[in-house]
């Protein structure tokens, strides 16, 4: 039972990469090309027009964006993916977190393109590999799960208040600036800053920017407690699905 | 004999509308059946009479709101053509996440694929986006996929009957073999013939309630004796 599950996901995630690369002319060069040109907006209205003295601005700004939208991705995909799949939820008994798993799993697929990118065009700046790269495993995978667990969490409310989804893309452009993505959280005065650091993703921006930037080892006590609120977060997530399910089917339609 | 399912008062209620402190609906009021293995079961009633409603209730994708429902260890599908297909998606890449979505496991499908492959009649378009079959092609497919799945109990909403002449009595034939090899069958139907050929039992349900349940004969010309259903069933509720 479980191993088909994985299955209908692998297979669902094949579909669903597949269907992105045959609705438009360019298919599969959309995944570079995409995060490459909202990089290159940003670079220009901090880097150039604002002109933001801070060192090492480049590769700061374009690992916060990368590892940002792997999560931002996941959460907005995932989220309105029980919403979406309604119609086949009323047809055959499965469990409904399927379809979150499926977006996310995407997502990811195309994060990993990405971020290979990224590490290419560090190396190439004068940011060369080091010993460090060990921790990315850890980091990149609590990432994961955080993001599993609040897109799964969304995709649980939001069939039953779909009005939400208007919302959800606000609330990330917030949560976007709030986790120092575009500008350092050094900047922000005091009080701010511990609130602000108090959010899991600036935790884990931070950490793979030391990673990849200062070859500096991750604060592993502060990432354990990311870690350890994420997979709360996942488990009360994946129970909340499986909870509502039964009224996902008779939502009127 | 062994009882697969059991439903004893059941009701299942739906929301009109998704406002805050909208009214539910009871698509099923009070239901009550007892389905044996190897039994097949024919649904009578008129439309909106909760039959599609009770086919996902025994399919266990609707949970009822009240009443009790108790079900033997037995695997149960409601046939649906072309579930989950893709558009994109060739008509083998379809074939297998809908198997998939039947409950069947990876190998299970490539093993069923020569099968599908033969019966749809497909061809070289077999490999191609099934955004370029014709309709008849694609409920083909449909049809060939749905075939492959082997529940112990089969749920069916109406006859499915597709593609051309040929097809269809082709489609029919397999069908027939299907719900006659001892399999248990719940069948909604809106053709008396067909639940005469195919049925052992017959539930007669109306306005979400079971009225009789027995012999097929028996239910059916109780179901046409009764002509004024309104007035019938105030007088039994």
């Amino acid at each position: 039972m479980r191993l088909h599950m994985l299955e209908l996901i692998f297979f669902s995630t094949y579909a669903e990469l597949h269907a992105e690369r045959s609705r438009s002319y360019l298919g599969f060069a959309w995944w570079l090309i995409d995060p490459a040109m909202q990089m290159g907006v940003y670079y220009f209205v901090f880097a150039v027009a604002l002109k933001s003295t801070a060192p090492d601005f480049l590769p700061f700004l374009l690992i916060g964006l990368t590892v940002w939208q792997w999560f931002k991705s996941s959460v907005t995909h995932g989220g309105l993916a029980i919403w979406q799949s309604l119609p086949l939820i009323r047809q055959v008994k499965l469990s409904a977190s399927v379809f979150p798993s499926v977006q996310i799993l995407a997502d990811t697929t195309k994060f990993a393109f990405i971020f290979s990118l990224l590490l290419v065009v560090l190396w190439c700046t004068g940011y060369p590999p080091n010993a460090t790269y060990l921790a990315l495993l850890p980091v990149l995978l609590i990432e994961l799960i955080f993001a599993s667990a609040v897109a799964y969490l969304v995709a649980a409310v939001v069939p039953l208040i779909p009005d939400l989804r208007f919302v959800i893309e606000q609330i990330l452009t917030v949560s976007m600036f709030m986790s120092g993505v575009v500008f350092s959280l050094q900047d922000v005065p005091a009080p701010w800053r511990t609130v602000l650091s108090a959010n899991p993703m600036t935790e884990l921006i931070e950490a793979v920017r030391n990673i990849l930037i200062h070859a500096q080892w991750p604060d592993w006590i502060a990432l354990g407690r990311v870690a350890l609120i994420s997979m709360l977060l996942f488990a009360a997530a994946l129970l909340l699905i499986q909870r509502l399910t039964p009224r996902y089917v008779k939502l009127a339609s | 004999m062994s009882t697969l399912v059991e439903l004893e008062s059941i009701g299942v209620a739906f929301r009109t509308k998704l406002h805050m402190g909208s009214k539910r609906f009871w698509a099923l009021e009070n239901v009550s059946m007892r389905l044996n293995r190897g039994d097949r079961v024919g649904v009578i009633g008129r439309n909106g009479a909760g039959k599609s409603t009770l086919l996902r209730v025994i399919a266990g994708i609707l949970s009822p709101d009240r009443g009790r429902i108790e079900r033997a260890n037995a695997s149960c599908q409601l046939l649906s053509l072309s579930l989950g297909f893709l558009p994109h998606l060739s008509g083998r890449d379809n074939a297998i996440l809908s198997g998939l979505l039947f409950g069947l496991s990876y190998r299970a499908i490539a093993r069923c694929l020569p099968a599908i492959l033969e019966f749809s009649e497909l061809g070289d378009f077999f490999d191609e986006p099934i955004s370029t079959y014709s309709t008849g092609m694609v409920s083909r497919l449909g049809f060939s996929v749905a075939m492959q799945v082997e529940p112990d109990i089969l749920l069916i909403d109406e006859i499915l009957s597709v593609g051309d002449a040929e097809f269809r009595e082709k489609s029919g034939r397999a069908l027939h073999d299907r719900m006659h090899n001892g399999t248990t069958v719940v069948l909604v139907a809106h053709d008396d013939e067909a639940i005469r050929r195919i049925c052992t039992h017959a539930l007669w349900i109306e306005h979400g309630r079971s009225i009789m349940y027995g012999k097929v004969s028996d239910v059916l010309h109780a179901y046409h004796q009764d002509t004024q259903p309104t007035a019938a069933v105030t007088v039994r509720t």
